[in-house]
């Protein structure tokens, strides 16, 4: 429910705030009409705090709320933004849970000349694709995203939201989820249906415990959905969605946080960890930069990427970019070689859905070797090159064999 | 200038244990302290302070003990503190939470720049930050590793995917902070410990912020805590001992087994 | 500067922990400890305003300080003691230096030194004992003779030797204890005055990053005005007034060496495998050599806590509970240490592990601020006079005590306490007739069994508080299963021990003395002993886990 009081004083900010044109002037007066999507564009803007959204009385229907939405987060690639893979995960697995509820699942798509996308979103199971394509989308911005997003939820009621756990993830999710006055739950490693609510499963205390959390009251049920976690379906080529396309006239220089540089690793790409299938990972036990050489020799013979825990790089042996653990990145290679890691609780939440773990480590009381498939109690420092080397002949070896 | 800074009180969860049988939390020996991203959040603020002669005022909402976080703050620099204390916000999820906080901030009037940490180390949300700044409906930039003021324009070096990026909003604005890897947090000297217990310390009730009731503490929180767990315990896999050269040998054997040495 | 609560307490420890993560960490106090070499610049930042200024809780506020309370101190003391104890003795060097002046100086001696010792950072050394006077300062030889300038007293000349004084060769000032012609008095003297010099820092067993040296004074002159006090001859009962607090302090230091070493042990036994399992799940390791350690240590925090409470109200004086703090906490530190290193094995026999520094450091303990056998006389001296004066009935009182305190919580061992006590009242009451006092040994032994009673049943009235002092870091379940451990185990101890003192010193008959004494009874509470032991166990690997 949406009302503006008697204080309003008819400066008119709110109808240049409104991306759907549902403000204007009744004489001194500004008036709202029924293309309000209750995005609440117009309470931000106006000075006099005149207008006000009230969302908790909504004795709401909750049956009215169908289909599962995912919020697709693009990224930047050679050829213009891409959707970045963990969406694809999340429509992936927003398949499932549209599937057992008998809904549909759609995605949001926000951008600027972004509309291609939504064949990719169809790859991984969207039957819908909500778009909303506007200059000030083009980057994304806490003000013009969370408007839109706002606006679409009040439009078409969905059951759930799910987000990327990103840093864009993490910055819109909650924004909308206070705005609207609906549950979210951060980064899930898990989600299902329980008696008709998304039931979602995530760590807390640094990954010592895990919790299930319901809305049940709320709708829609919002998620962040930690990456890296989630089985990623094949996407089927040629699959189409239908495209709803949401005008909004939003104004780019409203958004009131503005970028003024922005600069991306070298590292991103090549080397980095996040999409390894090969992860060869080290620890306080490297002891220094020479023996982190190591393992990138080791690393370059597997045809893999260094990881690294925490603490090595708070000794400055690894740039952050290469942590793996609770407060790091999330990975799930096929080959997780963790080479004189202790195993505390904060890294292993951060590779746990490795496949298959080997430790090396020289203390065999050490947890690592409570999670790993195979465990070898040596030297790490000792045994990569060694292994390096004879997976250097072992591949000159074959090379050479008759054909 | 006014600071406003959130802060929380919570377990080390570095030192957390879960009982496997019943799944609930061990808390018996197990230390406070303060939120480490909030130690950070409020060692930016009195930074800015000390360039800016900012007031800084602490907050936090918490049963009383969590008036010591808060004592740290004084000791360390902060003006003024805050405690929001009150039956009714037990249970609180982050949307009673921010809620409550963001009312809090109101009554406290003019304020400039809100810092708050990331996350808090036991919930490991990350959403009160934002709560906050949208209850407020401020302009909000996340994931800071340092921020800088002047005038009336603050700009931010933050974290994005793959990389970092500087953002510039005009004040008021909400920030939350991220640890610089190696943080240590500073602890305050003997002498400033005991002179902060003259420092503005006040305690809040929701009837003083003007909370309503029914957006407050458990009543006010849309999510619910179906229940808590251990973690799944990983089988223990095979172990072998030997010299360097025996394991490296069946490390080999084992990568080839699994086929993850490349061929050509 | 107002008075500090709990809460500015609790962030100093928080300070002084962080500070010693970050500056003092354990290979660098392995490697002063191999040097046997005195941290000045850690005790310099420890002492510096900014950092921690951890002296100035020592000082009255009213000169320039903190102000700190008896508990304030002696959490600092326990928590220094985990650190270190050759640097918790340096700064507790201090707190002891400056202590003559505090009970005994005039207003502008108190004013104009300790405020010197605040404002300068200064380090302060307490010169008391001498090559033939430890233990006992009557014997001491170091003389202070008049000097008169225009027919009156203008100063002293102090001439003599000090042996193993704390901070010896690094402090900034010295009270040291000297013969006048009206008694012993204590004077100031500062370490550059003419004719005073100090001897090379001694190599010793442990606590070897606390300077310990000898003092030589040759004709050493100071102004009349550095006499404490004023006036001739007050030095012994200066030294005396503050024993309760000073004893606490080393209590503390036991309590926290004691801590630290066990806290080693089961960190450690929970890792190491042998056997199928890990140590700390093995009854034959945990209740020989973690959980009695732990049982005593918590019985002597209770005690420790209660005491330094009872000195922060309205009560002075207590040299006897200090005693029986010190020499209770002292001993269970010095064993909990020993069997440490048992606990860790071989590891625990080599310097990469910290156990046995710890047991070299604590050894001190027992020896400093007064022998074990020094306190074991005072304990007996203190509280046979009570025993006398109330016709027996002291013990008999708080056995009472114990008897009420049972009813309200049945499970803290409150009634193995009493019987206890009723024990050593028997025990008290046949010295007394038999004249067994007439023994040397049977009086020190007495002192041994009297602050076992007292302790284990303040350990009960502990257990059994509605709210646990800020050091207790088990809950309720596990403190009451220790305080009935430490309670039936001790009336064990008082009745089998008294009896064997009466029969052994005089005469009599067993069977007769045995029933007075109540044994068959006290023997009939150790029933669920192992079952506590195994409770206790499960609950110390709840709390304590690897780093």
């Amino acid at each position: 429910m949406i009302e503006i009081s008697a204080s309003c004083i008819g400066c008119g900010k709110c109808l240049s705030a409104c991306p759907f044109g549902a403000l204007s002037m009744d004489g001194k007066l500004a008036k709202i009409n029924e293309k309000c999507t209750l995005c609440g564009a117009c309470v931000q803007a106006c000075p006099v705090a005149a207008i006000t959204i009230t969302r908790k009385d909504e004795a709401a229907d909750l049956s009215a709320y169908k289909d599962i939405w995912v919020f697709a987060e693009l990224s930047d690639s050679p050829g213009g933004k891409t959707v970045r893979p963990a969406t694809h995960e999340l429509l992936s697995c927003g398949r499932r849970l549209a599937d057992e509820l008998g809904q549909k699942l759609c995605a949001v798509l926000m951008g600027h000349n972004v509309s291609a996308l939504a064949d990719t979103l169809a790859s991984f199971g969207a039957d819908k694709v909500y778009l909303a394509e506007h200059e000030a989308l083009s980057e994304y911005s806490t003000d013009a995203c969370s408007t839109v997003m706002v606006a679409l939820i009040s439009k078409y009621k969905p059951n759930a939201v799910l987000y990327p756990s990103t840093y864009i993830g993490r910055d819109l999710a909650p924004r909308v989820a206070s705005e609207l006055y609906v549950g979210l739950t951060a980064d899930c490693t898990g989600l299902s249906i329980k008696d008709g609510n998304l039931l979602q499963t995530r760590p807390a205390f640094g990954g010592n415990i895990m919790a299930d959390i319901l809305s049940p009251s709320t709708r829609p049920q919002m998620a962040t959905v930690r990456p890296n976690v989630m089985k990623k379906n094949e996407p089927k080529p040629g699959a189409k969605a239908q495209v709803i396309r949401e005008s909004v006239a939003l104004d780019k220089n409203a958004a009131r946080v503005k970028t003024v540089e922005r600069c991306v690793d070298q590292t991103h790409g090549t080397g980095s960890i996040a999409g390894a299938g090969i992860i060869v990972s080290g620890g306080r036990g490297m002891k220094n930069k020479r023996g982190f050489e190591m393992l990138s020799e080791l690393a370059e013979e597997l045809g893999g990427a260094v990881g690294s825990s925490r603490a090595a790089v708070d000794m400055g042996l690894m740039p952050k970019s290469h942590q793996v653990g609770q407060s790091g990145t999330t990975v799930s290679p096929k080959l997780y070689l963790a080479c004189g890691i202790s195993g505390a609780v904060q890294h292993i939440v951060g590779m746990s859905s490795s496949e298959v773990i080997i430790a090396i480590n020289k203390d065999p009381s050490a947890p690592i070797f409570n999670v790993c498939k195979y465990g070898f109690v040596g030297d790490a420092a000792q045994i990569a090159p060694k292994l390096a080397e004879a997976a250097r002949k072992l591949k000159k070896g074959k090379s050479c064999r008759p054909a | 200038m006014n600071i406003t800074v959130c802060l929380k009180q919570v377990p080390d969860s570095t030192q957390v244990k879960v009982d496997p049988q019943t799944g609930t939390l061990i808390r018996a020996g197990v230390p406070s302290i303060l939120n480490p991203y909030d130690h950070f959040a409020l060692e930016t603020a009195l930074a800015l302070k000390e360039k800016t002669g900012a007031q800084v005022t602490a907050i936090t909402m918490g049963p009383p003990q969590a008036k010591s976080v808060l004592r740290l703050a004084l000791a360390l620099g902060a003006d003024r503190a805050v405690l929001l204390c009150d039956r009714a916000f037990a249970g609180s999820d982050t949307w009673a939470t921010s809620y409550a906080l963001a009312k809090a901030v109101k009554k406290l009037g003019k304020t400039d720049v809100i810092l708050c940490g990331m996350m808090a180390i036991d919930g490991d949300t990350a959403q009160t930050g934002p709560g906050i700044a949208q209850q407020l409906r401020l302009p909000q930039i996340t994931f800071c590793e340092s921020v800088s003021v002047t005038g009336r324009k603050l700009a931010a070096r933050k974290l994005i995917d793959g990389g970092h990026e500087i953002a510039e909003a005009n004040l008021p604005v909400l920030c939350t902070m991220v640890m610089p890897h190696g943080y240590a947090p500073a602890q305050p000297s003997f002498l400033k410990i005991a002179q902060s217990q003259e420092k503005p310390l006040e305690s809040w009730t929701a009837a003083d912020i003007g909370a309503d009731e029914n957006l407050t503490g458990l009543k006010g929180s849309p999510t619910r805590v179906d229940r808590v767990y251990a973690p799944p315990q990983r089988k223990r896999g095979e172990v072998f001992q030997g010299t360097s050269a025996e394991l490296t040998e069946k490390l080999l054997a084992i990568l080839e087994k699994e086929n993850f040495i490349s061929h050509d | 500067m107002p008075a500090l609560d709990t809460i500015s307490r609790g962030l100093m420890l928080d300070s002084l922990r962080e500070y010693a993560k970050r500056k003092i960490p354990f290979d660098l106090i392995r490697e002063l400890d191999q040097k046997n070499e005195f941290p000045a610049d850690i005790l310099e930042e420890m002492y510096n305003h900014d950092i921690l200024g951890i002296h100035l809780l020592l000082i009255p506020r009213e000169h320039g300080g903190l102000g700190g309370s008896t508990v304030d101190i002696y959490r600092v003391c326990e928590a220094l003691a985990r650190i270190d104890l050759g640097i918790a003795t340096s700064v507790f060097a201090t707190f002891l230096g400056t202590d003559p002046l505090r009970v005994g100086g005039t207003e502008e001696q108190k004013s104009r030194w300790m405020r010197r010792i605040a404002q300068d950072n200064l380090l302060v050394a307490y010169g008391a004992t001498e090559a033939d006077a430890g233990s006992d300062l009557v014997n001491l030889r170091t003389r202070a003779e008049h000097v008169i300038t225009d027919g009156k007293l203008s100063g002293y000349k102090i001439t003599g030797n000090k042996q193993w004084i704390s901070n010896g060769g690094v402090a900034d000032l010295y009270t040291i204890l000297a013969l006048t012609p009206g008694g012993p008095s204590w004077f100031l003297v500062e370490k550059d005055a003419p004719g005073f010099s100090t001897d090379k820092h001694e190599d010793k067993h442990g606590i070897r990053l606390s300077n310990t040296a000898g003092l030589s004074l040759d004709e050493v002159v100071v102004p009349a005005d550095r006499i404490i006090g004023g006036v001739e001859g007050q030095g012994l009962v200066q030294a005396q007034a503050v024993f309760g607090y000073t004893r606490l302090m080393v209590a503390s230091f036991g309590l926290g060496c004691g801590c630290e070493a066990v806290e080693t042990a089961i960190r450690y036994s929970q890792q190491r495998i042998q056997a199928g399992g890990p140590l700390s799940k093995k009854q034959g390791y945990t209740h020989k050599l973690i959980v009695p350690h732990m049982v005593k240590l918590e019985a002597a925090r209770a005690f420790i806590h209660e005491t330094a409470l009872r000195l922060d109200g309205e009560e002075h004086g207590l040299q006897t509970e200090g005693a029986i703090g010190k020499y209770y906490a002292t001993e269970a530190g010095n064993a909990a240490a020993e069997d440490s290193i048992q606990a860790l094995g071989g590891y625990g026999y080599t310097r990469d592990f910290p156990v046995e520094k710890i047991k070299r450091d604590v050894k001190i303990a027992c020896i400093y601020e007064g022998t074990s056998e020094i306190m074991e006389m005072t304990i007996y001296r203190g509280r046979w006079q009570e025993h006398l004066k109330s016709r027996g009935q002291f013990y008999i009182g708080m056995a009472a005590e114990m008897d009420a305190l049972h009813s309200r919580q049945p499970d803290c061992g409150a009634d193995s306490a009493a019987l206890g006590l009723r024990a050593l009242s028997v025990v008290l009451e046949e010295c007394r007739a038999q004249r067994l006092t007439r023994h040397q040994h049977v009086t020190f032994k007495l002192g041994e069994i009297i602050a076992g009673a007292e302790v284990a049943a303040a350990f009960c009235r502990a257990a059994a508080a509605k709210e646990y002092n800020e050091g207790v870091r088990f809950d309720r379940e596990a403190a009451l299963a220790m305080s009935r451990v430490c309670a039936r185990q001790t009336a064990f101890d008082t009745a089998s021990q008294g009896m064997k003192l009466v029969l052994g010193a005089g005469t009599g008959n067993a069977e007769e003395l045995s029933r007075a004494a109540g044994f068959a009874a006290i023997m009939d509470k150790t029933r669920g002993i192992t079952d506590d032991m195994d409770l206790i166990a499960a609950k110390i690997n709840e709390t304590f886990r690897p780093k």
